[in-house]
């Protein structure tokens, strides 16, 4: 992707940090989070952009290691408004050098809810949905096409988030709260995922009650009663049923214990089967 | 192949497994990724794939979003597939299996977390301050190693080396229907998953399009990546994407930005201060 002119920073550079970004989450930590991440990308950048000046690189060390956070497939783009506020930083004395953290921290929030929503509800999910419904029948196809489906475009949105990110440097945010755009992917994003996580509840949650009522010819099961109703009526109520209790504030590994006892309770009176 | 070889070479696809935090997290350490590599090396291929389609879906709601901590599949579904696979048994047993260990050995990775972790983190801190950039990079790498990767690897490999004889004798001491009762939540388990991805996701304005994908499926008998192609054209054409007057989203904005950017660039430098962050 074409960058903007700078006699500092090549394309080479930028590539750097892009290759360093995948380590992101390697050393994440309670306290500080990706920090050692977003410095390990951004190293080599901050060594040439203050080449002559070790003080100032040694600030920016110590900036680069305070907390951050953010969806990893897409740290690349605030490394790329960094990169392009410390070239700044470096040729103007009067560039107020707390602006870097506050932008990055900034595109922290906005930026975290586009990406989980996008890379974990909605690409992994459809990369899950197409890589299970292949693996259920152990095709090998399945986990390769789960890996496939699900890197490709993430790291697309990598490399072109660091270049995207380094060319507008920090007049991003300004331009995004006035037009709106990260509302709009957003909730793109969550129309495609929540129908795909419709779907997936139709086909992937199992629930069979294979108790019948009545004697003879007469007698159905209740399975046949339900989905009489609905199809697949069964599954989508009992994933209600946990949302509600998730809601609730219910601890997850109770919930989980919560259904394998269920599952016990149904194997162990016939009502599930 | 000896119980010490495989026992090492399960160790390995875990740290492979976790390395995916240090390969842009490329989602390697999924069961279905997970599973299949255990299951190549258990000598059942094909097993290994089921047992990772199940235990992904099972886990489909387990992933770090935010600062919380899953729990540990890793370990969880390289052991619960080759404990399984070893004896003989299903998947349902692999499941049985893999739950509790996922959930053991989060408690000893976030010791980790606690106690080895921050040691690296504030050593980098050090580094920084005496202007070692290596120094720094250094305690990336080490940091991710020392105190997550090699540590799941050594438990997977042990557990593997002394369990397996144990589980053997565990699995027949176990009843009928619990391993059924298990298998049968296995079927409910993505339940869970999915509703976790609705807790981060739905809202009022969209919680339609869930109902849209369940009776598009559940009607019209379509398969999730047919749902998913209808979901995209939808998500297009609500965003109003046919409104940027017919210009392709992410290159109108890319070509106005550079327009400006020459300009913007003189204009940054005051306009810092004023702005709202």
């Amino acid at each position: 992707m074409k960058m903007k002119n700078s006699n500092l920073i090549t394309k080479k550079d930028l590539m750097r940090t892009f290759w360093r970004s995948f380590t992101a989450e390697w050393s994440w930590n309670y306290e500080r989070q990706m920090n050692l991440g977003y410095s390990f990308a951004i190293r080599p950048a901050l060594e040439k952009i203050y080449s002559q000046k070790p003080e100032q690189l040694t600030t920016a060390y110590q900036r680069h290691l305070e907390f951050y956070n953010v969806t990893p497939w897409l740290i690349t783009f605030p490394l790329g408004i960094s990169i392009a506020m410390e070239e700044q930083n470096a040729v103007n004395e009067n560039f107020d050098e707390s602006s870097i953290n506050d932008v990055k921290i900034a595109l922290m929030g906005p930026l975290s809810g586009l990406g989980d929503s996008f890379f974990w509800g909605t690409l992994r999910v459809i990369a899950t949905g197409i890589g299970t419904s292949l693996a259920m029948q152990g095709n090998i196809l399945g986990p390769l096409l789960f890996l496939l489906i699900f890197n490709i475009p993430a790291i697309i949105a990598r490399y072109f988030g660091l270049f995207i990110g380094y060319n507008i440097g920090a007049s991003f945010i300004e331009k995004v709260q006035k037009t709106g755009l990260m509302d709009k992917l957003s909730y793109g994003a969550s129309i495609l995922g929540l129908s795909v996580v419709g779907a997936m509840v139709a086909t992937m949650v199992t629930l069979n009650m294979p108790l019948t009522i009545g004697s003879g010819s007469d007698a159905t099961s209740l399975q046949d009663i339900f989905d009489g109703i609905v199809p697949q009526i069964l599954p989508l109520l009992f994933t209600l049923f946990i949302f509600l209790l998730d809601r609730k504030g219910l601890k997850a590994h109770w919930i989980l214990l919560m259904i394998a006892g269920i599952g016990i309770f149904g194997a162990w009176s016939g009502l599930l089967g | 192949m000896s119980i010490v070889i495989t026992a090492i070479i399960l160790a390995l696809i875990a740290m492979l497994a976790n390395g995916e935090y240090f390969l842009g997290s490329s989602m390697l350490s999924r069961p279905l990724v997970t599973c299949t590599l255990a299951g190549l090396v258990m000598g059942d291929v094909t097993q290994g794939i089921i047992i990772g389609a199940t235990l992904e879906l099972a886990f489909v709601g387990s992933f770090s979003i935010g600062a919380s901590i899953p729990p540990e599949i890793i370990s969880g579904s390289v052991l619960g597939t080759a404990f399984a696979i070893g004896a003989g048994k299903s998947t349902a047993v692999a499941l049985t299996l893999g739950i509790p260990i996922a959930s053991l050995v989060l408690v000893v990775k976030n010791l980790c977390f606690l106690f080895i972790l921050p040691y690296f983190v504030h050593k980098a801190d050090k580094y920084a301050s005496e202007g070692n950039g290596k120094g720094v990079d250094r305690m990336n790498i080490f940091g991710g190693f020392f105190s997550i990767n090699l540590p799941i690897g050594l438990v997977v490999g042990f557990s593997y080396l002394f369990g397996s004889e144990a589980i053997k004798g565990l699995l027949d001491v176990i009843p009928e229907f619990v391993i059924n009762g298990l298998g049968i939540a296995t079927g409910l388990l993505p339940a869970f998953g999915f509703a976790m991805l609705m807790k981060i996701m739905i809202k009022k304005t969209n919680a339609t399009f869930f109902i849209l994908g369940f009776a598009v499926a559940v009607y019209m008998k379509v398969p999730v990546t047919g749902v998913a192609v209808f979901g995209a054209c939808m998500a297009l054409i609500l965003t109003g994407y046919s409104s940027f007057t017919g210009k392709k989203l992410t290159t109108s904005d890319n070509q106005e930005v550079n327009n400006q950017s020459g300009n913007a660039l003189v204009g940054q430098e005051i306009n810092y201060e004023d702005e709202e962050f």
